[in-house]
């Protein structure tokens, strides 16, 4: 048994349908240039007379950058509260709409879907989807992530029923 | 991608250069955006079945992005010395597919590498053409650290719009007679 996460739910006490709040995050000017600065340095998330000029009409977060302070929404309020192992990667990450300064963006997550991991008895697999919007109620992101997840009865996971051929599982983690 | 529609070479590897991650930067990103303990807490990430620290996916990839920025800036720079006018790209719709396939720890080296794999003009935006790229990031052992399918838009050299669009366009540039047209309709 991991001590780290002995108290935490693990994929047995996770339940299909679950929808979580994740709460919300103000965007800033200074949060935007900063990240920018960082991760995803164009002129119209850096400069804001070239971004008046862009077709985002404004200073504009990076997509990069809503996903990530999405991730840390995810993390304080869901992922730190179960035994996660990591996750395996995402699908259909969609951005919407531009989230421009002074934007406050508000999350929630939902438990589309559980099954156990084929190779690995120990884990199980659980899908996210996630739903990001601003505070005019417009969507402004999606995606649908995939993480790993300790069981508690690693045996219940070998008597587990395999699952359909071409269901590729990435061997992987972060 | 930096070049034209028209120019881009399908399944040619463009290469994004490399990025060595040190444990700080593991742990300043996973404070930031990602804090599991396996990604801020090295002795708690010796419990975790990778052993030890290693970095946020999600750090993988911004990383892979900020490479992407500055390849195709310097692919940009390129193509103005040779005398050329560089293509215009434009903002990302999303991403199909991301897969992690093996953790990075601090010290690894991932090396980056970006490829067009198929192109289309889009229907929805005259002018513009869709892009489909993957990203390869492999470590120094030269196993895959992750695989990405992402979706991006690039402008048509010899684009002509169609007189009635032109039109059209230039008419709802007019102050007042746009939202004239629009209450009309």
């Amino acid at each position: 048994m991991n001590p780290v996460t002995a108290d935490r739910r693990h994929f047995e006490d996770l339940v299909v349908g679950e929808t979580i709040n994740l709460g919300s995050t103000l965007v800033t000017r200074q949060m935007i240039l900063a990240f920018a600065r960082e991760f995803d340095p164009l002129p119209f998330h850096l400069d804001e007379a070239a971004a008046k000029r862009s077709l985002l009409g404004g200073l504009a977060s990076s997509g990069w950058q809503t996903a990530a302070l999405t991730l840390r929404l995810l993390g304080d309020a869901f992922l730190s509260k179960i035994a996660s192992a990591g996750g395996l990667g995402f699908s259909d990450l969609k951005w919407k709409r531009p989230v421009m300064k002074g934007d406050t963006i508000r999350a929630t997550a939902t438990l589309a879907e559980l099954r156990r991991s084929r190779h690995h008895p120990q884990w199980g697999i659980v899908s996210i989807d996630l739903d990001v919007k601003n505070q005019k109620g417009q969507p402004v992101m999606s995606m649908r992530l995939a993480n790993l997840v300790e069981a508690r009865d690693p045996e219940a996971g070998m008597q587990a029923p395999s699952e359909q051929p071409g269901d590729a599982e990435p061997a992987g983690q972060p | 991608m930096t070049r034209w529609f028209e120019d881009i070479t399908i399944d040619e590897p463009f290469p994004l250069g490399s990025h060595t991650f040190t444990e700080d930067e593991i742990r300043a990103f996973g404070r930031d955006y990602d804090p599991q303990y396996f990604h801020v807490d090295p002795n708690a990430a010796a419990h975790s079945h990778f052993g030890g620290l290693i970095a946020s996916g999600w750090h993988t990839v911004l990383i892979g992005h900020r490479k992407m920025v500055d390849a195709l800036e310097a692919e940009e720079v390129r193509l103005k010395s040779l005398g050329q006018e560089p293509g215009v790209s434009g903002p990302s719709p999303g991403v199909n597919r991301m897969e992690f396939k093996a953790p990075v720890r601090p010290g690894d080296t991932v090396t980056y590498t970006l490829t067009v794999t198929g192109k289309r003009p889009s229907n929805s935006i005259p002018g513009w053409g869709l892009l489909f790229n993957s990203i390869d990031a492999v470590n120094q052992h030269g196993e895959r650290v992750y695989h990405a399918e992402l979706v991006g838009f690039s402008k048509l050299r010899d684009f002509k719009m169609p007189l009635r669009l032109a039109i059209l366009e230039a008419l709802t540039k007019l102050p007042g007679l746009g939202k004239l047209l629009a209450q009309r309709s």
